[in-house]
């Protein structure tokens, strides 16, 4: 297939904006904590697919749309926009200017659209918006989303959203959150908003003078599009670890560790031997805290913590690398945090990227979005932003109607430099039998739950 | 030395007391001029006692037949009188569309769609600056299709919002009044700028299933001020149709006519204009006057087009690239004064009361005949009204009207406040405007109202209605989840 066709093989975009049902208000303003600021170069890019059913024939645009005016009304700051205050730190502006929804028809159906193989395989690159904020930053939209038609009535949900807003766990439950509106349940009633000012909670007033922090990356931003440059050119992948491997993998004596440790490690492993000697012997593990622990709807709290490691991960067996993953993480989040400071937020950080870093999305319910009860069969999730050491993300995997939740399967999707990947897809068939994300069981009923 | 105008003068006590006392005596003149005659007249029956009264009614020699002669031609009198006035024309109710909040553009968005689709930063700039000081909220409603970057008007984007505006206006007044579609006689639609074929009221027959007999009217290219036509082709055909009713619609259907270019003179409508409609329920019958809100007591119209300057200030034309827009000529404001004075003078007669129509009388004969430096007199339509609604067609339009009738911040409080609601929704802004005023609760039994609208043409055409019942509150229509907000104070600038 040559280029020219892959780019036409969306077509028919309508944009279009999405405002909140009634006025959030005179100058109100959403407070960007340290943390939103550190990620605010990263954005997450998600595509859940549905396939062809009753209930998607019959939805229109407007079915779509209707739900959302209520949805932003409840979390508006999604519909801001980003501003300075006179100290020059970033705020957002809520004057609900709203989101930006993309049109988009397919010329393929889902299950071929779904087959795709290739080695830089980023199908789901066009059927989300791939904008950053910036450089107009006034006038950038925080969020967009993107419905597309495929030619046998299947649809994709494109969902681009600014890190600087959320975390992939706020991200998720906003998206469910209009799942629930478009499928005519009225909002939960406990939801609060996150109108903090955070400011005022970092004490430090100084940045430490300390051995350079290790979770991030100084980056300097060329112009006002918070987007960092990379030197090498990245690329995505997906590997799909079936039960049955993770059985395999997980013998006895390891039952304590958690699967994504293991999973990390086994790529660490690979990436160690693929890099050889520039490997930097470091990685950072990231996890969300789930909504339990924190009521509030959007806010990015993550935990961050570094592994260092003596020698290359490639000396190390499985079982060991995971075992010394768990014993030695270190958690620098506090320190991340006193990064950036308070007057006017800079300077400008990598997180996802800086070094190796290994993302645990495995709590984040992205099957949870449902359309009048039928969930998603598929979904791609990705990081742009992503500094050059690149971020392996671990996700839940599609549910079957049979599954008890510790035993599903898991999705892990890379994001690395080009050329890594393909010696990355060899290693992984070669050593774990793992195969690239590829051929999708079409017959996969409608799950519902 | 220039004799100092008369308004300056009520800052004084006194004169205020002179004034009040002219009023009095002018308008009530000739009932004050019988009192003395009917004290004589009664004084002098007195005085002549029973038996001289009816030796004076015996000399009038009067027979049988003179008598029923003279009877007849009495009853032969009232006949033709009372057959040849005029048919009251009852406004039973009206109904007002609400847009819905799925349809709302605040000003961040309207400014961000304009940035994306404009390539001009000047016109963008622009634009922004009218947005400012425009004097519309952020609740203002344009259609679907202009939720577009850039917009898509098609055909049946048009029919969409057009079939959306009017049809939940007419089931709001069938569900308000009970009107029965096949009830319907007479059926007058305005639109200026949207005209397919078949025609809007073609549509509306075809939803609602009206008569084959019905007569319908479908105006359109008139204007803001269609509205007021409308309602005088109504009242006309109810004139001479007895029993019967009409159901009048004013819209204007905003998707077809976005305008793409960027000539300043032409971006105002883009600007201003919003989605809204109104029906209206006139009737000749009896049996309505007993459940009417409103008579219509005059509609007064003026047309300015014979000067060439009125005609093409308010002008559709292409602009050099080729887009189509409604182009308004700098000296609108002027034209639309000089068409407002027109237009006050053929209905000041009408409804101004005696004292002020001597003291207009007076005041041109000194200036004619005495000396020309006199201020000319500005009649007090206040004593004439006591509610206006003058046509939201921008916050220049109503501060002007406000200035040159003198009239106070409570008067034009329905036109500013529609503005700002609701936006320029063209003719059917008079109506969202009147049913503010019952929202507020102000609109009382026996209270008139000046309707003002104005139009290209250039036309300033004016409706007096009387109302018939106390209208309570609260009001079931657009304003009903709302009004408690209002008035707003509505800044000079707003900062974007």
């Amino acid at each position: 297939m040559g280029v020219e066709q892959e780019k036409t093989v969306i077509y028919d975009h309508r944009i279009s904006t999405v405002v909140p049902a009634t006025v959030t208000g005179n100058a109100v303003l959403h407070e960007l904590t340290n943390m939103d600021l550190i990620m605010k170069l990263h954005y997450l890019r998600a595509v859940y697919y549905f396939n062809q059913s009753e209930i998607t024939d019959g939805i229109t645009i407007a079915d779509l749309k209707n739900p959302m005016f209520l949805w932003l009304n409840i979390c508006y700051p999604m519909a801001g926009r980003i501003r300075r205050a006179e100290s020059g730190r970033p705020l957002i502006k809520c004057n609900d200017c709203g989101l930006r929804i993309i049109e988009a028809r397919c010329r393929r159906t889902l299950g071929e659209w779904l087959d795709v193989e290739s080695s830089s395989s980023s199908r789901w690159r066009l059927l989300v918006p791939d904008k950053v904020l910036g450089p107009d930053l006034q006038f950038s939209p925080m969020v967009y989303m993107q419905f597309t038609r495929f030619k046998c009535g299947g649809m994709a949900i494109g969902y681009s959203w600014a890190h600087v807003l959320g975390d992939p766990m706020s991200a998720t439950n906003c998206i469910n959150l209009w799942g629930e509106l478009f499928s005519g349940n009225p909002p939960p009633k406990t939801l609060q908003l996150n109108n903090h000012q955070k400011k005022a909670e970092s004490a430090a007033t100084h940045v430490k003078v300390s051995p350079k922090p290790i979770p991030v990356n100084q980056v300097e931003l060329i112009g006002d599009g918070w987007l960092a440059p990379n030197t090498r050119k990245m690329a995505t992948n997906s590997f799909r670890i079936t039960e049955t491997k993770l059985k395999k993998m997980q013998p006895e004596q390891l039952k304590q560790v958690p699967t994504f440790v293991i999973i990390s490690a086994m790529i660490w492993k690979c990436l160690a031997k693929i890099r050889k000697s520039r490997e930097s012997k470091m990685a950072t593990i990231c996890r969300y805290l789930t909504l339990a622990k924190c009521s509030k709807i959007l806010n990015n709290m993550l935990k961050t913590s570094t592994v260092r490691l003596d020698s290359s991960a490639a000396n190390f067996g499985l079982l060991e690398l995971a075992t010394l993953i768990c014993k030695q993480e270190a958690d620098e989040s506090k320190s991340v945090e006193e990064l950036v400071d308070i007057e006017n937020g800079k300077p400008d950080f990598v997180l996802y990227g800086a070094n190796l870093t290994f993302v645990d999305m495995e709590g984040i319910n992205l099957y949870g979005l449902e359309l009048k009860g039928q969930k998603p069969v598929q979904v791609d999730y990705s990081i742009d932003g992503v500094g050059d050491e690149g971020a392996v993300l671990v996700l839940q995997g599609p549910q079957r109607t049979n599954e008890t939740s510790s035993n599903q399967e898991r999705l892990v999707m890379v994001i690395l430099p080009e050329d890594e990947i393909q010696q990355l897809c060899e290693l992984l068939s070669s050593e774990f039998g793992i195969a690239q994300d590829l051929k999708i069981n079409h017959k996969l009923s409608v799950t519902n739950m | 030395m220039p004799r100092a105008p008369l308004p300056e003068f009520s800052s004084s006590v006194k004169l205020k007391y002179v004034k009040l006392g002219y009023q009095y005596l002018v308008n009530n003149f000739v009932t004050l001029l019988l009192i003395p005659v009917m004290a004589a007249v009664y004084l002098e029956l007195v005085r002549m006692g029973p038996e001289e009264i009816m030796g004076l009614w015996r000399s009038l020699r009067l027979d049988l037949i003179q008598i029923l002669c003279s009877f007849f031609v009495i009853i032969f009198a009232a006949t033709v009188y009372l057959t040849s006035r005029p048919q009251p024309v009852y406004l039973v109710d009206y109904a007002c569309f609400k847009p819905p909040t799925t349809c709302r553009v605040p000003f961040s968005t309207f400014m961000e769609h304009t940035r994306l689709i404009s390539s001009d930063e000047k016109s963008v700039r622009f634009q922004m600056r009218i947005l400012e000081r425009s004097g519309l909220g952020e609740e203002t409603c344009l259609p679907p299709a202009n939720h577009y970057i850039p917009p898509r008007p098609t055909m049946e984007a048009s029919r969409a919002e057009t079939q959306l505006v009017i049809f939940s206006a007419i089931d709001d007044l069938v569900r308000k009044t009970g009107l029965r579609p096949k009830d319907i006689d007479i059926l007058v639609v305005n639109c200026s700028l949207f005209s397919p074929t078949p025609s809007l009221s073609a549509m509306i027959i075809n939803k609602y299933k009206l008569r084959s007999n019905v007569r319908s009217f479908n105006l359109s290219g008139m204007g803001c001020s269609a509205g007021l036509i409308s309602v005088d082709l109504a009242r006309d055909l109810l004139q001479v149709h007895r029993s019967s009713n009409a159901l009048v619609v004013s819209t204007e259907i905003i998707t077809p006519n976005f305008y793409a270019g960027n000539q300043r003179s032409m971006l105002l409508p883009n600007c201003l204009f919003r989605m809204g409609a109104a029906a209206i329920l006139l009737s000749n019958r009896r049996r309505d006057a007993r459940r009417a809100k409103y008579r219509l007591v005059h509609v007064v119209r003026t047309h300015k087009g014979a000067d060439d300057r009125a005609y093409r200030c308010v002008y559709q034309e292409e602009d050099a690239e080729g887009h189509s827009g409604i182009s308004l000529s700098k000296d609108l404001m002027a034209i639309a004064g000089e068409a407002l004075k027109s237009n006050i003078t053929t209905i000041g007669p009408l409804v101004l009361p005696m004292s002020e129509q001597l003291l207009f009388f007076l005041t041109l004969v000194g200036r004619k005949l005495i000396n020309p430096k006199w201020k000319p007199y500005i009649p007090d339509f206040k004593l004439a009204f006591e509610h206006f609604c003058i046509h939201a067609g921008g916050r220049a339009v109503i501060d002007e009207l406000q200035k040159n009738l003198e009239l106070s911040a409570e008067h034009v409080e329905a036109s500013r406040m529609t503005l700002h609601r609701f936006g320029n929704t063209s003719s059917s802004s008079l109506w969202y405007e009147l049913n503010y005023i019952e929202s507020k609760g102000r609109m009382r039994r026996g209270d008139r109202v000046w309707q003002i609208g104005f139009g290209s043409g250039f036309k300033c055409n004016s409706a007096v209605w009387k109302c018939l019942r106390t209208v309570k509150t609260p009001v079931d229509g657009p304003w009903s989840d709302c009004i408690d907000r209002y008035p707003v104070d509505i800044p000079e600038i707003v900062r974007l």
